[in-house]
């Protein structure tokens, strides 16, 4: 049985970092040792007013990391990297995971660099050179990452405004990362607004864009979700050299597999989904049903649509 | 569609975390949501594995943060209707004396919220807490309305203040915990090795509901060559989902629960056993198994009809 360590943000109610990755992976029979980043009451989409709890500070993540190293020195297949609140989390996690991975080079290591959304950063600009250093490290440290446009820009360093653009920007990243999925590409690249566009690319092949319909009101977590679900479908991929498994019908998996729990979670909704950020009450009933869509996580094939859009 | 979904139940889980293994909060959570609670995860402590082992790193919450996050957050801003509260290992006495305020003024000011209290105290002779912890666990049994507690042999012991050797000084301290604590209105204990059947190679699972009758009921269970760590923990988890899962139109028994939850814990430790032991040289010697194999065994915690261990046997008090 396969086993990871995912280091990022734990919040006692509700769905996302740790809490919306641990359980789906479970269910998919991982076992999940969750290095907790952050303990929160409930994440940040609820008001900052209304969110408790601290964060784990380095001396602390230091010493978790060094004392599960030392006695599990071998024990991980897969790492998984996500939501860390400052520079030094981030940093900390870095040397830790980097020097696990050159110890276990067959390991693989997701890396979601979080850092912002759609222009805006809601980590401090000192994270930035962190994660670039991680990414671009020519060690080839990390396997898979899941940056939004935006992070993908900050990896990248320019803004990306065209197809071609995105090409060589991928291109370029891949010197270092065998394997990246942009979550959510600027619209305004492919034609129809109604849609989200998501590019998954494996080195060395084509770039895949996929549409998935877009469904608006405010979900938290999905991302956390989609980086914990891939990891699992690539890894079956990479952890096994006669595999017929492909990576394109991997990623398309993974993107029915959240549209069917975006679906459950709505029909638990009480008919309004424009939920308002900082509406605390609201925000209770917007939260994934990670646990009603337990027996989602596993269904392959079953009833998938195709949301493969076209080539880049 | 949406009339057809059952509500979730929510529990809102105070214990340790491990990032390695299956105890405390690990143990509970995997369990609980497998078997469809939401469940609110509230860590008291953040370590990397167990102290079982023979090093382990990490640091206590403070009992500042476990306050704020239930009563400004959990309870004030999000006003969040709970099922069940399962209290287990909380790192001082203050924070033991805090948080067991808070959560029974939650009882006192709802009464669908139900406390399953494991009164993490030691095992095995070995406190884990400061000594004062024992009083002021006695004090919150003594005041507070709890719906279930579940307490090993060693922490049973400490509550009544009698050595427990035979299922005589057993059905004592029931009578002694039921006389100190008539607000507790049940009680699992959950493993006793008594002399009684000291030749028979089982352990004796307790409970008695003061609710239901004046009987004590237990189950002899056989034993298996090794220890496990987090057993207990996975024994009160299963016991809220069984008791408290509303699955069925009315309350059930303690005795019938239990029996389930015997059968669910026997036979996860059973695998979890076989799995541990499959590249070993078979021996006479016990085995101390670190980590229960929660994931590998969800097939079991899948079951919707779960079998029952056996008849439990009873005791009049």
């Amino acid at each position: 049985m396969p086993r990871l360590l995912a280091t990022q943000s734990h919040v006692v109610h509700g769905y996302v970092g740790n809490k919306a990755a641990t359980f789906p992976l479970q269910c998919l029979g991982w076992d999940v040792d969750c290095c907790n980043s952050v303990q929160f009451s409930n994440h940040t989409g609820y008001g900052l007013d209304k969110v408790f709890g601290t964060i784990t500070d380095e001396t602390d993540l230091k010493q978790l990391l060094s004392g599960l190293f030392d006695n599990f020195p071998r024990d991980y297949q897969a790492l998984l990297s996500g939501y860390l609140p400052n520079k030094n989390s981030v940093r900390c996690m870095g040397t830790y995971y980097a020097k696990f991975k050159e110890e276990n080079p067959e390991i693989i290591w997701l890396m979601d660099p979080v850092m912002g959304d759609e222009g805006q950063l809601y980590v401090s600009e000192d994270v930035i050179p962190e994660y670039r250093k991680i990414a671009l490290s020519p060690k080839q440290l990390v396997d898979i990452i899941t940056p939004n446009q935006f992070e993908l820009e900050i990896l990248y360093g320019e803004e990306i405004k065209t197809k071609e653009h995105l090409k060589k920007a991928l291109e370029k990243l891949h010197r270092t990362i065998p394997v990246i999925i942009v979550t959510s590409c600027d619209c305004k690249m492919f034609d129809d607004q109604d849609f989200i566009y998501c590019v998954a690319s494996m080195k060395g092949k084509t770039p895949v864009v996929y549409r998935v319909p877009f469904i608006d009101s405010y979900f938290t977590g999905v991302g956390d979700l989609f980086s914990a679900l891939l990891l699992d479908r690539v890894y079956k991929i990479l952890s096994n050299p006669t595999t017929t498994l492909e990576f394109e019908d991997q990623v398309n998996n993974v993107l029915n597999v959240i549209q069917k729990v975006l679906n459950v979670t709505r029909s638990y909704t009480s008919g309004k989904i424009n939920a308002k950020m900082g509406s605390a009450l609201e925000m209770k009933e917007m939260e994934l049903r990670i646990i009603e869509s337990r027996d989602i996580y596993e269904t392959i094939n079953i009833n998938e649509k195709d949301y493969v859009y076209t080539r880049l | 569609m949406t009339s057809t979904l059952r509500t979730t139940k929510k529990v809102l889980s105070i214990q340790s975390h491990v990032i390695h293994g299956y105890v405390g909060n690990k143990a509970a959570t995997f369990p609980l949501q497998y078997r469809g609670w939401d469940v609110d995860v509230l860590n008291t402590v953040q370590f990397s594995n167990h102290p079982g082992y023979a090093h382990f790193t990490g640091f206590k919450c403070s009992t500042e943060e476990l306050v704020e996050i239930v009563e400004k957050g959990l309870v004030g801003a999000l006003d969040i209707k709970y099922d069940a509260v399962l209290s287990g290992y909380l790192p001082n006495v203050q924070a033991l004396q805090k948080m067991a305020g808070i959560v029974g003024r939650m009882c006192e000011e709802d009464d669908n919220v139900q406390w399953v209290l494991d009164p993490v105290l030691g095992d095995n002779g070995r406190l884990y807490v400061e000594e004062q912890c024992v009083a002021v666990y006695q004090d919150i049994m003594h005041r507070s309305k709890i719906f279930l507690a579940t307490p090993n042999q060693f922490e049973m012991e400490l509550l009544v203040g009698m050595p427990i050797r035979t299922l005589d000084d057993a059905k004592r301290g029931f009578e002694q915990f039921h006389e100190k604590f008539p607000r507790v209105t049940r009680v699992v204990v959950t493993s006793l090795e008594l002399s009684d059947f000291s030749n028979d190679n089982v352990y004796v699972v307790a409970g008695f509901d003061s609710s239901l009758s004046d009987e004590v009921f237990f189950y002899k269970i056989p034993k298996i060559n090794a220890t496990f760590s987090g057993s207990g923990d996975l024994i009160s988890a299963l016991l809220t989902d069984s008791l408290l899962n509303g699955h069925g139109p009315i309350q059930q028994p303690l005795s019938t629960s239990l029996g389930q939850v015997l059968w669910l814990v026997t036979t996860i430790l059973q695998k979890t056993y076989e799995l541990n032991v499959v590249d070993r040289v078979p021996h006479d010697e016990a085995i101390r198994i670190k980590d229960l194999k929660l994931i590998q065994c969800k097939d079991i915690l899948k079951r919707n009809l779960v079998p029952s261990i056996g008849k439990p046997e009873t005791i009049k008090i």
